[in-house]
């Protein structure tokens, strides 16, 4: 018997031991790899802009980047269960965006330099006042061979978008007054939008896609109903009509997303050979961040978004690879902490919050101590692994908007208590913090569970407040949950939560920051409460959001949100603390990949081709 | 005629059940915190009348007795509804349906096509190394956790670039001939296959040796071996029949997890099947798909059931004349 018992104990030993060698061993967190990729932010020398030239009586818009090879593929992937609709119009989602944007083009796009509107569908654009005129390209088709003509925009814009069809957000967010803008034929190639008022953000939704008007009239005659169920997943890839770079070909439910090139698009090179070089254009959909990583490293993806522990493993082999890494910049998203300001009684006259904890929660000296308790650098480099950025402001750092006069400043515990003794906080013997009228500073700080980089952050917030003698309990709580009490029960007192922005056009924040937005998280107002007290500073905001909208000049719109930005720095609703960064690897074979912290990396997908040989 | 009285009455005995089973799941998902519209309502650009719309879409503006009652009689009539993305149910099950059962076809065909001789062997050279050496590997199948195994493979299939990573076909897999598309699924298949076939194939092979054990050792077994019977007509005439009677039982279980046991093998696999599918609508908490395939699961297990039990009554003779069928 004993002798059995040996031979386990062997044999177990052994397993370990082999199974050990078969590890390799983790990265090393590696101090100079992290701050080479930190210091590396893209620069890239843009080719000229791409400019229209009419040949034959087709006014194509031409490439000025080098001349490259035809074929190929490139295989790129989407994280989650794939597109849930090719209808732009209904889509609701990143990636159905993405998809659809790729098959339909829209009137406008962004400059990847400057961030401004350039043509694209359009020839080109002019603004007087509130009247916006477009000149469409001639000659430019569908893919069944039909000219996109006045008719397809005039229809995409009165008959869908505005008539509510779909997706309504664009159309809301353009009523003024119960109006919409109006928008009509000149001739064949022109079309005119005129905004009831100035409205700026308007420019940018003209890079809305543009709908066949032959395709989705039948469609849209048939009602909402129908026309929410109209293009779906389902629907054949022979039977779209679209105008993008490239077309779709195949749908494979829970594996890909095929498309292939557009013989007739109107893009050209500089040799006037038609565009895109690619033949086609694979999207992989890939159920988590783990599979993505291997199936590149299987070589069957060409680009990834790279994060956290894995920037540094394969910066590491970057010089020995087929790949290059960009980094392009503190992404969109926002991360904060955020107090609940409400004051307010729900229907059974019980406080949202409770009074006691209302009176720090709503001391600006509470907000200001908390903010510089918090070590934002420590952070970054603990849990984004020194990929990130952080974070002072309500604009993320690459946003054309971003007010720069807002200075960052270091954690500076000694400032904090200032503030706290400023409001009348004190501390006991045991170094506990009291308010002035001697109530424990105890609260709950909530996150969502299962994001493990929130979960982390919680723990050193929690840390870094309790250094002011504040006892915090922090709940990380399932994800529904916390939306729940966010903008319906919202009976919590400290949250960490991220939202996504935009580095173009602020006015998307409308919803978070005006101070009946249906996302005014730090003092959500439902349905009731709209006149109920507000802050003199929210009140500052709401102001300079409606004018912001209004004005037209760049300059004249950034002094608006510069002074939004500086009000939330000043006020702390939110307290920002990190942005990460956004780490793009794409092979080496593709050229003229021309990365921009504004438009990512594949935003000119008809230029890029590939060259093996070198 | 006898059959059919008893196929009919144990259709009855299960409509009671899926009433329950399904009162069950739909309070349990709706109860829960679960909000379909969670990811809409933090998103900045998203307005107010959106999800007003949605919410009036989804039904969920109504108590939750008459989302039951709606749900109840479309499914009655056939009709499963449409998922929170607008599309079909049931085309949105048709299209993971034929990719889970290949899968389990697979791996349930080579699991008995090996599993079953091998526990007969083991059987039959009780204590010998070769039944040692059996138990050995099918302890060690039956010990690797399916999903650490499967991660363990795809590893190795990134390492060596032997196997795709992955999936189910390749992206050039529309234009490829017949035999191609053929390798290409074979190609895919292998290491999941390996995977689900290691783990299932310990359990059946031990499951065989001990029934065939039991049997071998049973006196009227003993009494034809002292008759002078040949060894081979002792095992595989009389033994073996009886020993394979609760191999059918398990089998019926089987044809039930068969539509959606290899969830996490299809999760870590990528493989485009009904496992990924309904874990990713219990997280979005997707009411209509998620009833569907848990009535799916119910219905299976109930008919797996009543197939076992019908081929029971016809390998076994006994539960015929004992009124088995009653």
């Amino acid at each position: 018997m004993k002798k059995r018992v040996y031979v386990v104990v062997l044999v177990l030993v052994f397993c370990v031991l082999f199974l050990k060698a078969c590890v390799r061993r983790d990265y090393p967190d590696n101090g100079e790899v992290r701050n080479s990729v930190q210091k590396e932010v893209v620069y890239t020398e843009f080719p000229p802009s791409q400019k229209t030239v009419r040949i034959d009586g087709v006014d194509y818009l031409q490439s000025q980047a080098p001349i490259g090879k035809f074929g190929g593929e490139i295989h790129s992937s989407t994280i989650g269960e794939g597109p849930k609709t090719f209808n732009p119009f209904n889509s609701k989602d990143n990636i159905s965006t993405l998809m659809s944007d790729i098959m339909y083009d829209g009137l406008l796009s962004t400059d990847a330099e400057t961030g401004e509107p350039i043509p694209k569908l359009a020839k080109s654009f002019e603004i007087t006042g509130n009247d916006y005129i477009i000149h469409l390209r001639r000659g430019a088709k569908w893919s069944d061979g039909k000219e996109i003509t006045a008719d397809d925009v005039v229809f995409t814009w009165q008959n869908i978008i505005f008539d509510g069809f779909g997706n309504t957000s664009t159309r809301d967010s353009l009523v003024i007054d119960g109006k919409l803008p109006a928008v009509e034929k000149i001739d064949k190639y022109t079309v005119k939008f005129s905004t009831i008022q100035p409205f700026a953000p308007f420019i940018r939704m003209l890079s809305t896609s543009i709908a066949p008007k032959h395709v989705f009239e039948p469609a849209v005659k048939k009602g909402k109903d129908y026309f929410y169920t109209f293009l779906s997943t389902n629907t054949d890839p022979k039977t779209f009509v679209t105008s993008g770079a490239f077309r779709l070909k195949e749908y494979v439910p829970a594996q890909r997303v095929v498309f292939e090139r557009n013989p007739d698009y109107y893009i050209i090179n500089k040799n006037n050979e038609k565009l895109p070089y690619l033949d086609r254009l694979v999207y992989y959909i890939v159920g988590d961040l783990n599979n993505e990583v291997l199936k590149f490293e299987g070589g069957e993806l060409d680009i990834i978004n790279l994060q956290g522990a894995n920037v540094a493993r394969f910066k590491e082999r970057e010089a020995h690879s087929d790949y290059k890494i960009y980094n392009l910049g503190p992404n969109t998203g926002t991360m904060f902490l955020s107090m609940n300001l409400n004051d307010r009684t729900n229907k059974d006259g019980k406080f949202y919050v409770n009074p006691m904890k209302q009176k720090w929660f709503r001391d600006v000296n509470f907000r200001l101590a908390c903010d510089y308790a918090i070590d934002r650098k420590n952070m970054v480099l603990n849990i984004a692994n020194g990929l990130g950025e952080p974070l002072y402001t309500a604009e993320s750092p690459n946003s054309i908007f971003l007010n720069k006069a807002l200075k960052p400043y270091p954690r500076d515990v000694e400032k904090s208590k200032e503030y706290l003794k400023k409001s009348g906080f004190y501390w006991d013997k045991k170094g506990h913090l009291l308010d002035k009228y001697g109530n424990h500073v105890e609260f709950d700080l909530l996150t969502n569970a299962g994001n493990t980089e929130r979960e982390a952050i919680g723990v050193m917030v929690k840390q870094d407040l309790e250094d002011l003698g504040m006892k915090v309990n922090f709940k990380p709580v399932e994800f529904n949950t916390l939306v729940n009490k966010l903008v319906n029960t919202l009976d919590w007192d400290m949250v960490i939560m991220g939202l996504t922005g935009s580095l173009l056009e602020p006015n998307g924040g409308k919803n978070v920051w005006m101070s009946d937005g249906t996302l005014h998280m730090f003092n959500q107002r439902l349905e009731g409460d709209e006149n109920s007290r507000r802050f003199d500073w929210e009140k500052e905001i709401d102001d300079v959001y409606v004018k912001g909208a209004l004005a037209t000049s760049f300059k004249e719109r950034k002094k608006y949100y510069d002074e939004y930005q500086r009000i939330a720095y000043e006020q702390k609703p939110f307290i920002y603390i990190y942005s990460p960064l956004i780490i793009t690897a794409i092979r080496t074979k593709f050229k003229n990949v021309y990365p921009s912290a504004l438009t990512g990396v594949t935003y000119n997908l008809e230029e890029i081709y590939i060259d093996k040989g070198q | 005629m006898q059959i059919l009285i008893y196929i009919l009455k144990r259709i009855l005995q299960s409509i009671p059940l899926l009433i329950i089973v399904s009162i069950l799941s739909f309070f349990i998902i709706r109860l829960s915190p679960v909000d379909p519209l969670a990811e809409l309502r933090l998103n900045p650009s998203v307005s107010k009348e959106t999800l007003q719309k949605e919410t009036e879409r989804l039904g969920l503006d109504k108590p939750i007795i008459v989302q039951y009652g709606k749900w109840a009689k479309s499914f009655l009539q056939g009709d499963l509804g449409i998922t929170s993305n607008g599309e079909q149910v049931s085309t949105k099950l048709k299209e993971r349906i034929p990719n889970t059962l290949l899968l389990a076809v697979v791996v349930i065909f080579m699991t008995w096509i090996v599993g079953v001789p091998l526990g007969v062997l083991a059987a039959l050279k009780w204590k010998s190394p070769a039944d040692r050496i059996l138990t050995v590997l099918t302890s060690i199948g039956m010990a690797i956790p399916s999903f650490f195994f499967a991660v363990l493979l795809l590893l190795f299939a990134v390492k060596t670039g032997w196997f795709p990573v992955g999936g189910l076909t390749s992206s050039n897999f529309a234009e490829m001939s017949f035999g191609g598309k053929v390798l290409d699924i074979t190609h895919h298949l292998v290491l999941p296959v390996t995977v689900l076939f290691t783990i299932s194939l310990a359990g059946l092979q031990r499951q065989m040796r001990a029934n065939l054990l039991d049997v071998l050792d049973s006196d009227y077994v003993k009494f034809a071996k002292a008759k002078g019977l040949s060894e081979f007509k002792v095992v595989y005439k009389h033994a073996l029949r009886n020993a394979i009677n609760p191999m059918i039982t398990l089998l019926g279980f089987e044809f039930a997890g068969l539509l959606s046991g290899a969830a996490l093998t299809e999760y870590v696999f990528q493989y485009p099947g009904l496992g990924r599918l309904i874990l990713e609508a219990v997280l979005r908490s997707d009411i209509n798909l998620v009833m569907a395939s848990l009535m799916m699961g119910a219905i299976m297990l109930i008919s797996g059931n009543l197939i076992a039990d019908i081929l029971l009554i016809i390998t076994d003779p006994r539960i015929r004349v004992k009124g088995g069928v009653s």
